[in-house]
């Protein structure tokens, strides 16, 4: 008889997990280990609902999701764990997530927190925390995961997707070459498309969340020599797919910091600022200083995707509606040549962080 | 400038037009001053008789004195230190209403005066009336002041001067017609301290609350209450009370001003550059001080009434104004002509109600309220030329 169908009978509570016990790299110590083991999932979106989905199957003990968006009927074609009903019941997306999971796996421990992680509050969440995860839709929230990681010595797992294209890295502090080695900053606002302007293809999410799903359950299980030095690329419509060698990323890159501790997007140092602004509801996100001037005219081409947005040579405006029913906000962005946006219509800075990073990026 | 620091900000020298915030740049001597007594005297005043103990409450018996000489207080221990000039209009108006009172007030009042008035009206603690002004001279007419005094109207409240469209106040008159109906008169002075003098015995005024921060060019957490000599000290209740040196034996606040209403250790550092500032602000003169800001204030005036896509709110002319002018742009809100004033051009101005919505709500500019220019000893006339350029610039975009 196997180990693990002696398990199986001695542990009714394993039972569910017989299939990945019998891999022989987790096995039934592997799969205590992952009973045992704490994650902070940052972002429940596209990659976040995967990432949740797989580890939740598979017995991660607690599970601590981070997100501060609700449901609309955009996110239901990637975002694996929701539906009309979670729409029609106005519900945030950490907790629909936690309820679906529930379902799927009573035994572990599922903590819903609807709030934007921060540098006021991303150290309080991390606490015990075994990993960091990636499920975030923008690089200063990345940034932020990537000094807290290298500062507390915890691996965090990136991943990021647009169109059908992907990218995903472990960061092991200490060890491997953390995400300023790569990038050095955030790139400027307006850089980059992003997922609500350009689109992303489900599948593509689905790989890089599986990719770094199955990173996880190698460290988790106690298998963290198996994982991943490589910067998984791919872009499945050309058909290619790269493991970039990055060993020599940290000696090349003198890393602000892993290899000098300073923790600029931690400290706020690099933090985008939120003002709620006196006069008719409206918040300016101020985004961490850059010398880049913002070309409205490539902003404005991504932005009708989304409305009819307008432009002289100081601002550009588009209005747009930002979610449904009870939580629908009729908004308008105006942003800068320096990348300050004012979002009219709000006093949520959450929310208008949020559309910053969807229709601007960050 | 050799008197004030140089300073920049991001490698831009910035434009400052939100001086009714809070002045900037300050005099060098501010700063020097507060360094150097951080550096040598810092002790905690009036608790102890060690030498810097004693030096430090030398200095606030000096700066409590250059306050008092400032808006002619019969003396010095009627004026109270506080840490902004909301905080000593809180002193004053939590000190003296008492349930049952009638107040009257404007509509140009800032929340620091209008907030705690209201909040006291809606727990049913005082009643009170909110006399409007004429959107065209942006002025209040004392004789409304008197329609709306009752039998009970026991405090006239109000600005000496707009902070969102710097329009100058009669206060004298309503000082005057407050006293004949036996009511106690408080002047918010935030926009007016340091240019417009204030006597506060002749001009009936009972109580006086500024802002060091402001036209005094002190630092941000200094502030003072000014009470004149018709205000004993039993018919003030300290709104705060705590720790005054000398008789710690009395199980309650010391019944002698500046003690009972100065509980708590004060800001001795930001006092000390206060100081400093009011010698800055005797040397220059507030009157020279008003001529320049009103003639900035011209120049402007001039040059955008040029500009069609431009409203102006209040008078056209400088004459009653002290530095502060509010005005939209046609195509921009408020908000976004701020942004692209820092944005392109580094120039700082403040957008929106400046916390005097009753105000906008008159001009007809709420809720988005305007664009305000506020101008400063300092400024140029190349500040000037920079911000009418800027200003033809954003509006035939």
């Amino acid at each position: 008889m196997s180990e693990s169908k002696a398990v199986h009978r001695s542990q009714p509570e394993l039972a569910r997990y017989n299939r990945q016990m019998l891999f022989s790299h987790v096995g039934v110590e592997g799969q205590r280990k992952l009973r045992a083991a704490r994650v902070l999932l940052v972002g429940c979106g596209a990659l976040g609902t995967t990432l949740a989905n797989l580890l939740a199957r598979a017995g991660v003990g607690h599970l601590v999701i981070v997100d501060r968006d609700f449901i609309e009927v955009t996110n239901l074609q990637r975002q694996v764990l929701f539906d009309h009903e979670d729409i029609e019941r106005n519900l945030p997306k950490a907790f629909a997530a936690k309820e679906k999971l529930t379902r799927a796996n009573p035994e572990i421990e599922i903590e819903a927190i609807v709030a934007d992680a921060s540098h006021a509050n991303i150290e309080k969440l991390a606490e015990k925390t075994d990993l960091l995860l990636d499920g975030t839709d923008n690089f200063e929230t990345r940034f932020l995961i990537n000094d807290l990681s290298v500062k507390i010595g915890v691996p965090w797992i990136y991943g990021g997707c647009i169109g059908a294209t992907g990218l995903a890295m472990n960061v092991l502090p200490k060890e491997t070459p953390c995400l300023r080695c790569i990038f050095e900053t955030a790139p400027p606002p307006g850089m980059n498309p992003t997922c609500d302007t350009a689109g992303v293809l489900g599948p593509a999410a689905s790989i890089v969340a599986s990719w770094q799903a199955l990173e996880a359950l190698k460290l988790l299980s106690g298998n963290r020599a198996a994982m991943s030095r490589a910067l998984f690329s791919f872009d499945l419509w050309e058909n290619r797919f790269q493991q970039l060698n990055v060993a020599r990323a940290k000696e090349v890159a003198d890393c602000p910091c892993c290899t000098h501790g300073e923790y600029e997007y931690l400290s706020g140092k690099f933090a985008s600022a939120t003002t709620v602004l006196c006069g008719r509801n409206a918040v300016q996100v101020t985004p961490a200083p850059s010398t880049t001037k913002i070309d409205f005219e490539r902003i404005a081409v991504a932005l009708q995707a989304v409305g009819n947005p307008t432009h002289n040579k100081f601002m550009l405006k588009c209005a747009f509606i930002e979610g449904t029913g009870d939580r629908r906000n009729d908004l308008e962005l105006t942003l800068f040549a320096d990348g300050r946006a004012i979002v009219k219509g709000t006093n949520d800075a959450g929310l208008a962080r949020g559309v910053y990073a969807k229709y601007v990026g960050a | 400038m050799a008197d004030v620091i140089d300073a920049t900000h991001a490698g831009l020298r910035a434009i400052y037009f939100d001086n009714a915030a809070t002045s900037w740049p300050k005099p060098a001597c501010v700063a020097e001053a507060m360094s150097l007594f951080l550096a040598n005297d810092a002790a905690n005043p009036g608790r102890a008789g060690h030498r810097m103990a004693v030096a430090a409450e030398k200095m606030l018996d000096r700066v409590r004195k250059s306050l008092a000489d400032f808006v002619r207080a019969s003396e010095p221990s009627r004026v109270i230190f506080s840490s902004n000039g909301t905080d000593a209009l809180n002193i004053a108006l939590k000190g003296l209403l008492r349930e049952g009172d009638h107040v009257v007030t404007t509509t140009l009042e800032h929340n620091s005066v209008s907030r705690p008035l209201e909040a006291m009206s809606r727990r049913g603690f005082i009643t009170l009336t909110r006399v409007d002004f004429s959107p065209a001279s942006c002025v209040i007419d004392p004789d409304d002041i008197r329609r709306a005094m009752t039998p009970r109207t026991k405090l006239v409240a109000m600005t000496h001067a707009s902070n969102v469209l710097g329009t100058l106040q009669p206060i004298e008159p309503v000082g005057k017609i407050a006293h004949d109906h036996g009511a106690r008169f408080l002047v918010d002075a935030a926009q007016s301290i340091g240019l417009v003098d204030v006597d506060v015995e002749a001009m009936h005024v009972d109580a006086l609350a500024f802002p060091g921060h402001k036209g005094l060019l002190g630092p941000t957490g200094t502030g003072a209450l000014c009470l004149s000599s018709r205000i004993a000290a039993e018919q003030i209740l300290p709104f705060r009370e705590g720790g005054t040196g000398g008789d710690s034996s009395s199980p309650t606040q010391p019944a002698v001003f500046p003690h009972l209403l100065e509980g708590g250790t004060p800001n001795t550092v930001g006092i000390a550059g206060l100081g400093a500032a009011i010698d800055f602000v005797n040397a220059r003169g507030p009157s020279q001080m008003l001529a320049h800001e009103r003639a900035i204030l011209t120049k402007i005036l001039e040059a955008i009434a040029a500009l069609p896509k431009i409203r102006i709110f209040g008078p056209k002319s400088a004459g009653d104004r002290v530095g502060a002018l509010s005005i939209t742009i046609d195509g921009y809100s408020p908000q976004e002509a701020a942004a692209i004033l820092d944005e392109s051009f580094a120039i700082a101005v403040r957008p929106g109600l400046h916390c005097a919505p009753y105000a906008h709500r008159t001009i007809g500019t709420f809720p988005d309220g305007t664009v305000r220019i506020s101008p400063g000893v300092f400024t140029t006339s190349d500040d000037v030329d920079t911000l009418v350029r800027a200003l033809g610039e954003i509006a035939g975009a």
